[in-house]
Formats: C-alpha cells, structure tokens, sequence
C-alpha cells in the first residue's frame, strides 16, 4: 500500500484508536501523546513491515502499553516530587449516565465534544481537534497556523490540562447539553474550513489543506449524524465553497471576483454533491444558518453564468438568516444582494443603515461593498475613493492587490 | 468492558462494624441497618441498569489463610494480617461504557451512610479488568 493510503487509513483510524483507549484508560491528555506516538510507530513501521491484519486494534494495543508507561513515569516523578495528583470530581459524575447508549462510533463524536469544550478558547478548540480527531501532528497544525511549533505544543498542552482540569467524563453529552456541544463542534470545523478558505495570510498550499481536513471532518460527522440537518448544511456549504477554488485565484495569485470567475474552473462533482445534500437537508427541518449559507451557495453554483443569477432568491434566503442571528456581516452581504436584485441605490440607502453599527463601520469590507455599488451606479470618484479606503484596512496582500487594481481602472 | 470496584477495611474496622468497640468508634445497630439499606439500594440500582455482573463481601480477615511455598512445599499461614491493615473487604465487578462510568458507580459509594471517623477513612479503588491474555502480552 502506498504511503499515502497509509496515511489516509491512520487519519482515519487516530479518533477511533484514541477513543478506545480513553474509554478504557481515562487520562485523556496522556492518552492522546500515547496514541501520536502509536500514530507515528505505525507511520514509520507498516510502510516497511505492511500493515497488520487489524490495524486499529494494533494501534490501540501499541497505545496503550505506551499509556501504561507514560503514566509510570509521571506517577513516579510525582512521587519523588512527592506531589501525587489528587482532583476533585465536579457534580457531573454523580449525575446518571447519558439517556443515549454509546455505539463504538460515538468515540470520535465524544472526542470532538471534549476538543470543542466551552472551557478553551476557539483557538485551542481548532488547535486540538485537528490533532486529537484529525489526526494531524502539532508541527502540522503549527504549519497550517504559520505559527512556531513550541507555541502550538504549549497551545495544545494548555488545552489538554484544561479539560483536564474540567474534569469532564468520557461520554456523549447528556440531553440538553446535546444541541449546544453539536453547535460548538460545527462552529469549530467551519472556522477550520474559512482559516483554509478566506487565508487572511501566508501560502495558499497549506491553507488550502485546512479547508480539505474541515471538509473531511465535516463528512465524518454527517456519516455519523446522517439525519441533522445543520450538520448535512455545513457540508454542503463547505462543499459548494470550496468548489469555486480553482476558479478564485488567477494566475498571479490574485482574486477573482465571483462575476468574473471562470465558471468552467468550478469543479462540478463538488457542486452536484452539495447541492444534493442540501436539497435533501433543508425539507427535513429544523432550517439553521449553515442550510440556508450553503442555499445561498448553491443558488450561486447553479447559475451558468453571473447575469444568470438568481438575486431576489438570494435576498430571501438572506432575510431569513438575518432573521436568525444579529450579525454586521450577513447585513451587508444582503445589501449587496438587494443591489443586484433591486439596483445599487437600494443597496447603498441599506449601508447607510449598517454605517451606524459600529461593529461594522470602521471594517474595509463595507468600504468595498459601496466601492462596488458606487461604481454600478456610475459615481466613479466615489467608487475610486471608496476601494482606497477598503484597500488601507484590509489585510490579506492578494485582496488589497485586487482594490488597488479597481482603483486605478476608474482614476 | 468490565471493571472491579474494590473496598477495604481492617479487622479492626470488622470488630467495629460487629459492635465491638477497638480503638474506633463502635457501629451501632441504627448505622449498620443505614448502610446495609444503601448497599441494598446501590446493588439493586446496578442489577437494573445491567451493569451488574457480580458483588461479594468477604469474611473478615482472622478468616485468610495465605498459602506460599516453602523449600518447595506448600505452607498456609492463618490469618496474615495486623489488626489495623487494610484488605479487601468487598468487591463489585461492573460492565460498562468507559472508566469514567465506572469511577461514575464507585463515586456512589462515598454516600455510604457510617460513623464519621469511618467515612473520612474509607476509599475505593477501581480497576480495569484484563479480558484476555492478549491484554497482558507485550
């Protein structure tokens, strides 16, 4: 088998074996460096030796004793230390178990609960579910984030105490917590899959992973959770985003906005899936944001060409998402719709109307949006001075290339 | 996957327990009855939700007969242990989802109703069970 099915195959089975031997074993910190220990012994020894005939009870064998040993030796250490851990158990152990029965596949759900825990920050949550669930290295993840390796390990440390320090028990989430854990595990892969997307920086290649691992998260869990709608949303969404990739940089690495993207370089089988997934989530209810973003995606996908767009559909779909949540952002991507749909002046007297909310009125893109609506409208000093403005403020050195050349075609 | 809670106690805590007061504060026939009422309550609880394979008390320890070999022959020694050592005194074996619903059931135990001397003294340990010898080769 070559390396990279290997690879794919460990990827695969890291939630799975890590899983098993927290359930067992506890201690989830030192379980998960057992199991990248176990992850890399595999790496290096199944290219050489093939892989065993059940591979996922070999890791979760070669883990464990490491486990076994790790622990020996904290274990001793403290006692010379004479510092032997004792914790105190929240309330949560003397509550009953979950009213759901556990299934082997619900290990990788409960570990992506732990990773997304409301105790870490977003950062951490990202950091650790691409290492504990994904499967990554930290020297990966460290690479993704462009950040130094020594600081993603003492990030990821510091994320493993804390749910530690939590004290949270290995199993899903009762009831009530549900929906809520659900929420934050989606939230997380969506910011996986935009750090990957919307990269504010640093090279394509690696960011471009990240959107991959979010995608492929995101289809673990929707084979897990077939029935959720909001999951089967993100996955579309996901999918109907990153299909327009190719298309979204030309040659010199520069942006290409949507209208004037090739809509031959979009790759269709990602289009066709996400449409499905989304036609067949959305009649099934509850409709949350993610359905109704990959809705709006899909409306754009399906339209041959940018004229062909089907705007007041996606003003409508975007009325029901600012309906749901009070954020800036969506507000002005309405805007922008209501000015394809209803002409620029529509949408401009709607940014008026944003200028007043200060999460949003200093952000460069409100300046682009009216840039863009100024120019339809035919003010072009406005239009010019507007994309400068939204060119100082904005951080991504591809994006400000693409204002400042906007600029300069109306000077 | 299976796991054994374990409880100890010393013969002093038995002669105690018996009302026989031994350097501990004596049980009275009010506590024995409480904790014989929360053991039955606990056993009972762990039967219905299935996760009970089997529980045993032990006779208190003057009843241990510890065997060894000696110049190769076997020698039993009656009753091995001081008056204040701790021994196994009781077990559970439990079948559940994970360790931590495991430690979940044991952490029961510290509602176990007692003399308060006895109560601050009293731990439980849990422990994983190996289900083959595949657990134990290297």
């Amino acid at each position: 088998m070559p390396e990279t099915e290997i690879e794919g195959l460990l990827r695969r089975l890291a939630p799975q074996a890590l899983g098993a031997v927290v359930r067992r074993y506890g201690h989830f910190d030192t379980a998960e460096d057992a199991t990248q220990e176990a992850l890399l012994a595999a790496a290096t020894r199944w290219p050489e030796d093939g892989i065993p005939a059940n591979p996922r009870a070999w890791l979760i064998t070669v883990a464990s004793r490491r486990l076994t040993d790790l622990l020996r030796s904290e274990q001793a250490r403290q006692r010379r230390e004479n510092a032997v851990v004792q914790r105190m158990l929240p309330e949560e152990w003397l509550a009953p178990a979950a009213d759901r029965a556990t299934a082997d596949s619900d290990d990788t759900l409960i570990l992506l609960c732990m990773c997304c825990h409301p105790s870490l920050s977003a950062a951490s949550q990202i950091a650790l579910t691409l290492r504990a669930v994904g499967g990554l290295t930290t020297a990966e993840v460290a690479r993704a984030f462009l950040v130094p390796e020594a600081t993603m390990t003492r990030r990821i440390t510091r994320a493993k105490q804390a749910i530690k320090a939590s004290g949270i028990p290995f199993r899903m989430p009762s009831a009530p917590e549900w929906t809520e854990r659900l929420a934050a595990v989606l939230h997380v892969l969506y910011l996986i899959f935009n750090e990957g997307y919307a990269s504010t920086s640093g090279p394509e290649l690696h960011r471009a992973e990240l959107a991959t691992e979010a995608i492929r998260l995101a289809r673990m869990l929707h084979g897990f959770l077939p029935d959720d709608a909001e999951v089967a949303g993100l996955l579309a969404l996901m999918l109907l985003t990153d299909a327009r990739r190719a298309a979204r940089t030309g040659p010199d690495g520069d942006l290409v906005p949507m209208a004037e993207q090739d809509r031959r370089l979009w790759n269709a089988d990602q289009v066709a899936e996400g449409v499905a997934l989304i036609t067949e989530a959305l009649p099934r209810g509850p409709t949350g944001p993610y359905q109704l973003q990959a809705a709006i995606a899909a409306v754009h996908d399906e339209a041959p060409n940018a004229d062909a767009t089907d705007w007041p559909q996606i003003v409508a779909l975007f009325e029901l998402l600012m309906g749901m949540s009070d954020n800036p952002v969506v507000a002005l991507n309405h805007a922008v719709a209501v000015a394809m749909a209803q002409g620029p002046e529509r949408g401009l007297e709607l940014l008026g109307g944003l200028q007043a909310d200060e999460r949003i009125a200093q952000d460069h893109r409100l300046h682009g949006v009216r840039a863009h609506l100024l120019e339809m409208a035919g003010d072009r000093e406005g239009a010019r001075a507007s994309y400068l403005e939204a060119a100082r403020g904005a951080v991504n050195p591809a994006r400000r290339r693409y204002l400042h050349s906007r600029a300069a075609r109306l000077g | 996957m299976k796991y054994m809670i374990l409880t100890y106690a010393s013969q002093q805590d038995y002669d105690a327990m018996a009302g026989r007061p031994s350097g501990d504060t004596a049980w009275s026939p009010q506590d024995f009855a409480a904790m014989g009422a929360f053991m039955e309550a606990f056993n009972r609880e762990l039967n219905e939700s299935g996760e009970l394979v089997e529980t045993r008390a032990l006779a208190p320890p003057v009843h241990t007969r510890r065997l060894q070999t000696r110049a190769g022959a076997p020698v039993v020694t009656d009753g091995p242990f001081a008056e204040t050592t701790e021994v196994l005194a009781g077990y559970w074996i439990v079948e559940c989802e994970s360790f931590d619903r495991a430690t979940a059931i044991a952490v029961r135990l510290s509602a176990c109703p007692g003399p308060s001397e006895v109560v601050a003294r009293a731990f439980a340990d849990v422990r994983p069970i190996i289900e083959s010898r595949d657990d134990l080769e290297p």
